[in-house]
């Protein structure tokens, strides 16, 4: 049986532990915040879709960079952990943790992008930004959840980094898909109705991501 | 030999045989392309049984040390094996599926959701590949590569088989254009292709099991 109070223990150590070594957080937020000023100097107005290709490729780089660290703690204190809780909530517990970081980096890097790179010219000036926000907001979760599972397989092959990337891009490609396009319904200034399906879409793959790991991280994780 | 190799080279060799010399709709762009039909399609049904095997064969390694027994390990091996030959499959389609592209479409390689579906299904079995050769345990290996397996499918097919329908395609059977069956699959090239599949499926499956047995004869030595 699920512990929800074993699963709030697990999201607030992580928090905990982020707090106490803000670099882990800091060095997150730098890294979108450079490839986004980075960006920023290489093009000039871009139009709608490069724009939100852009968006897309430093969301989903910052999403990995936060995943890659998501499972880093030392097989001791998993040792310690997994006398505690149950896989399962140990798993509830990291992707919950991982996309409220996740979340809150993809949210900062987009108020920055928009920032230093402005909106595209040709989007209408009454564009609702709620939609974009809610799009971006929920594929950055739907991205997490994905790379949480990938990230607990490659902390089980000693962590690497390289091995992570090549592991979760081809699956986050149908969130993406997707995401990509919520977020450019919502930037064209499309009607709610709309979009809403797509945001069905990109719930259910969180979904989804979230009952396929539940299914298989306790085969994952024993050792 | 056992019945249904013997049935995969008859269906096979029939296929090639008809494919070529049989008479088909004569229809504007495809013309005589359309034959590719029973040799392109094929490729795709035959990986995806073949990775709907090693998917199998992954889930029952998964199940096999539950009951403290010891696990299978030999179950994992022919997951990798079947996901070897299905990548050949993969291959396969794709080249016939270029070849035919450049003939109607006009171009070898186009951004089209089945085309990306393709490459996606390869990125992700070579990941799954390359997963499998960092590991140096082979329980471990094992139990890893099951995992990723399984999650991996199901991602791959809901990319393949779900997305495509959402955006606009060429490629028939998507986006608002009528798969073959709908209109110009006649009764005709239905007899030589579904007998295609089948002996392409069989085929697929006797080369993987060969290779397992290939495998678990090196592992013995």
């Amino acid at each position: 049986m699920l512990r929800v109070k074993a699963i709030k223990t697990i999201f607030l150590w992580d928090w905990e532990l982020e707090y106490r070594r803000s670099s882990g957080w800091f060095i997150s937020l730098l890294f979108s915040a450079i490839v986004t000023f980075l960006t920023s100097l290489l093009i000039k107005h871009p139009s709608p879709n490069t724009w939100l290709a852009l968006l897309w490729m430093i969301l989903i780089f910052s999403a990995l960079q936060i995943a890659n660290k998501t499972f880093s703690a030392n097989e001791g204190q998993y040792h310690y952990i997994n006398q505690l809780v149950h896989p399962l909530e140990l798993l509830i517990g990291k992707s919950l943790s991982s996309s409220f970081s996740t979340l809150l980096i993809s949210l900062l890097s987009f108020l920055l992008f928009s920032f230093w790179i402005g909106f595209p010219k040709s989007s209408d000036y009454s564009m609702p930004l709620i939609p974009l926000i809610v799009s971006i907001s929920l594929g950055s979760v739907a991205l997490s959840f994905t790379l949480c599972f990938t990230s607990a397989i490659a902390a089980k092959v000693d962590g690497n980094a390289s091995l992570m990337s090549i592991l979760s891009i081809p699956l986050l490609l149908p969130t993406l898909l997707v995401s990509l396009r919520a977020s450019k319904l919502a930037l064209l200034g499309e009607h709610i109705e709309q979009i809403y399906p797509l945001w069905i879409g990109e719930l259910s793959l969180c979904g989804l991501s979230l009952a396929l790991g539940a299914i298989l991280f306790p085969y994952l994780w024993r050792s | 030999m056992k019945a249904w190799k013997v049935t995969g080279i008859i269906l096979v060799a029939y296929s090639m045989y008809a494919g070529l010399m049989s008479d088909v709709p004569r229809l504007v762009i495809l013309n005589e392309t359309i034959r590719n039909l029973y040799f392109h399609v094929p490729m795709w049904f035959t990986m995806i049984a073949l990775l709907g095997n090693s998917l199998v064969q992954s889930i029952r390694f998964l199940l096999s040390g539950q009951d403290g027994s010891k696990v299978n390990l030999n179950l994992d091996l022919k997951a990798k094996n079947f996901a070897e030959v299905a990548m050949i499959f993969s291959l396969l389609g794709l080249f016939t599926g270029m070849i035919w592209a450049k003939a109607t479409w006009g171009t070898y390689w186009t951004s089209d959701p089945k085309l990306n579906g393709t490459a996606v299904t390869l990125l992700i079995y070579l990941a799954y590949f390359v997963l499998r050769s960092s590991i140096e345990d082979f329980e471990k290996r094992a139990r890893l590569s099951s995992v990723y397996n399984v999650f991996a499918f199901v991602l791959m097919i809901v990319f393949i088989g779900i997305l495509p329908r959402m955006t606009e395609s060429l490629h028939p059977g998507n986006g608002g254009n009528p798969a073959f069956s709908n209109y110009d699959l006649d009764s005709g090239m239905r007899m030589v292709f579904y007998p295609a599949v089948f002996g392409w499926i069989l085929i697929g499956w006797w080369i993987s099991s060969i290779r397992h047995r290939l495998d678990i004869l090196k592992k013995e030595k």
